[in-house]
């Protein structure tokens, strides 16, 4: 059986679950439940394929929808990149969905809350798993339109007016993606990643310059994706939002949201925009490191300054992201694989904090460090998870955390050692806060007696689904850590596709995709090789 | 006509920013969906000929323009796929203008103002 033809099944599944979601607006029961299924379908899927790809010759699953042959159709690629992303989203969005159970008012959970988050997830996978830049951004609209809608929802009205920036902010970035992706055709004829990245090798091959304003186009498209994944001066919208919504869904936005701008910078800068000596490397590497080092260091500042807990995870997001972007800045296939696992460890592990912050909360009625506190003894099985959790952000051998920086930071010793100097320092800042958090909820004895009013705890559901969501975030946060070879594996195996694309191109525009620019290469080796005649094939 | 729209397109962007710097939560809304129309068009000017394949590989009837000449059909050839680009764009555009004018009512009912000024000192205050 061809197992290609699963891959949209990862698109289909939560598409299916949120229509009828909404079907079954009333009954809350049944949507629960079908929800659960449906993540665990998806993620079951993902591992499933990700263990057969370790066998796979090239390691790249490819269906193109409709059966339209690559690059007329739309192509959806399930490759190392984007299984090992698809499977740490489902993971994550499991976790969160189910530590909804205890935090989302019981009266709102009937206005389509589980609808929303299956058709967050369905925009999700497809942004991961499409091949084509213009599908990527209906992916875009997709995810967002769930997530503005997840956002409002309670209504109160600090989170409209947050909702409101977050709204008008990335509609300006959808309209210049707009105006990017018709530029991408106009200037290259395509729109598939495939055949962009054939686009630009040929160029390359032939020695002939890339289309003019081939750079400026970069730059915008880079402008796009940062916006959504919050690196340097485009985060100013996110302490702002994060902290305002529901707990559970600050989870599931943190741990997935900023990784897909991420992962789209990853998918098309090394192949396509930023592929080879371009004049685009020249001026977008640069940009990617200077950005990366303030995002690192400014986030942290801004996550020790901060007295609430949810405040303090939310900017400690973007100075995770920093590390990603140092990743991206250094481009060489070592330094994609060490981001990819990055992004992974980091989707789980914030996913993991915010629920845990969402059971302190339930403990103590608040989110503000000074008026917390004594959880230890009250809740010892919660400060050992949000202990392994912590430690694992921070990055302390042998969690998942450790490896990630490892390999980031190594990289970029030899080319960036200044940036590796500032990965190191945020890494120290990192600890300061998280512990922070620790002495304060944890270690220090009880602030004063928690008065457990209505109004302080207006949910009284049970608390079991919310330790089930922490408990498997942690596992896998574990499994991450102590058994992050195989991950490894995946991960380098991406960073060498996508540091050199041929083996993607041939997968999805067949195998003679690329006997011209073969033929250009040779040509050109035989004249380097100083034989003075230029050999045709 | 290149020259037309791309003026057409420079006068709309024009608009929507000065909308979006005004006063009110409604004036920058508007100017929202001026720019989201503006980019539709900018991608209008992108339809030509397609460069990279060849047109004669594309089945299914050619899509006419005014002076079609059966001679040589594939002369007059208008590429289709920026239209459906520009189709999907305005489908987003309106769903999200139905959401955000939605958005306003709520706001102005729990706020009571929509205006930008109002609005920030109450987000100051807390």
């Amino acid at each position: 059986m061809n197992l290609s033809n699963l891959i949209i099944l990862f698109i289909a599944i939560p598409m299916g679950t949120g229509v009828i979601g909404v079907l079954l607006k009333q009954r809350v029961q049944i949507a629960r439940v079908l929800g659960v299924l449906s993540f665990l379908a998806t993620s079951a899927l993902a591992v499933a394929l990700l263990i057969h790809l370790r066998s796979h010759p090239t390691g790249i699953l490819v269906s193109q929808m409709g059966a339209w042959p690559a690059p007329y159709g739309i192509s959806v690629v399930f490759d190392s990149l984007s299984g090992l992303l698809v499977a740490a989203s489902s993971v994550v969005a499991l976790a969160c969905y189910i530590h909804s159970f205890s935090t989302v008012d019981p009266v709102a959970e009937k206005r389509y809350f589980h609808p929303m988050v299956q058709l967050l997830m369905f925009g999700v996978n497809l942004a991961f798993l499409t091949g084509d830049l213009f599908n990527l951004f209906v992916s875009f609209e997709i995810m967002l339109m769930a997530s503005y809608c997840l956002l409002t929802f309670g209504g109160s009205r600090l989170q409209m007016t947050q909702a409101y920036k977050y709204v008008l902010l990335n509609l300006v970035g959808s309209t210049v993606f707009v105006i990017g992706a018709g530029l991408v055709y106009g200037m290259t004829g395509t729109l598939n990643y495939a055949d962009l990245a054939l686009f630009v090798a040929e160029r390359q091959a032939r020695g002939e310059a890339l289309p003019p304003g081939f750079t400026a186009l970069s730059i915008s498209l880079l402008l796009v994706f940062g916006l959504k994944g919050a690196i340097f001066p485009l985060w100013f919208w996110l302490p702002d939002t994060y902290y305002t919504c529901n707990v559970s869904i600050s989870g599931l936005f943190a741990g997935m949201l900023t990784k897909v701008g991420i992962y789209a910078i990853a998918r098309t800068f090394p192949m396509i925009f930023a592929h080879g000596g371009s004049d685009a490397t020249k001026v977008v590497m640069p940009i990617l490191a200077i950005s990366a080092a303030f995002t690192m260091f400014l986030g942290v500042l801004g996550a020790v300054s901060h007295h609430n807990i949810r405040r303090i995870l939310a900017v400690h997001v973007i100075s995770q992201v920093g590390y990603m972007v140092f990743g991206l800045a250094l481009m060489t296939q070592v330094a994609l694989a060490g981001c990819l696992f990055y992004m992974i460890q980091h989707m789980v592990v914030k996913s993991c904090l915010f629920l845990c912050c969402g059971i302190i909360e339930r403990h103590t009625g608040t989110d503000d460090l000074d008026r917390s506190g004594g959880l230890l003894k009250r809740d010892g099985y919660l400060a050992v998870v949000f202990f392994i959790a912590a430690m694992s952000l921070v990055g302390l051998p042998p969690l998942s955390g450790f490896f990630g920086k490892l390999v980031i930071v190594r990289e970029g010793w030899e080319t960036h050692w200044w940036l590796s100097i500032f990965g190191l320092l945020t890494g120290a800042l990192t600890l300061l806060s998280m512990l922070k958090i620790w002495s304060y909820c944890f270690w220090s004895p009880s602030a004063q007696a928690i008065e457990r009013t209505p109004e302080n705890l207006p949910n009284t559901s049970s608390l079991r689904p919310a330790y089930v969501g922490a408990t498997l975030l942690v596992v896998v946060a574990l499994f991450l850590g102590f058994g992050a070879q195989p991950v490894y594996e995946i991960a380098f195996r991406a960073g060498a596709q996508l540091a050199q694309p041929d083996e993607y191109i041939a997968a999805v525009l067949g195998p003679d995709a690329l006997n011209e620019v073969a033929k250009y290469r040779a040509t050109q080796t035989h004249l380097a090789a100083g034989t003075g005649a230029e050999v045709t094939p | 006509m290149t020259v037309i729209l791309a003026i057409c397109v420079a006068v709309t962007f024009a608009v929507s920013i000065y909308l979006m710097t005004g006063r009110e939560l409604k004036s920058i809304a508007m100017g929202v969906f001026l720019l989201g129309h503006a980019a539709n068009l900018s991608i209008i000017a992108m339809s030509r000929t397609p460069v990279r394949h060849e047109p004669q590989l594309l089945k299914g009837p050619p899509i006419l323009t005014a002076s079609f000449d059966p001679a040589q059909p594939m002369s007059q050839i208008v590429d289709p796929l920026p239209q459906a680009l520009i189709l999907t764009a305005i489908v987003i555009g309106f769903a999200v203008m139905a959401f955000l004018l939605s958005l306003l009512v709520v706001t102005s009912r729990q706020a009571g103002t929509l205006s930008v000024e109002e609005l920030a000192m109450e987000s100051m205050e807390e």
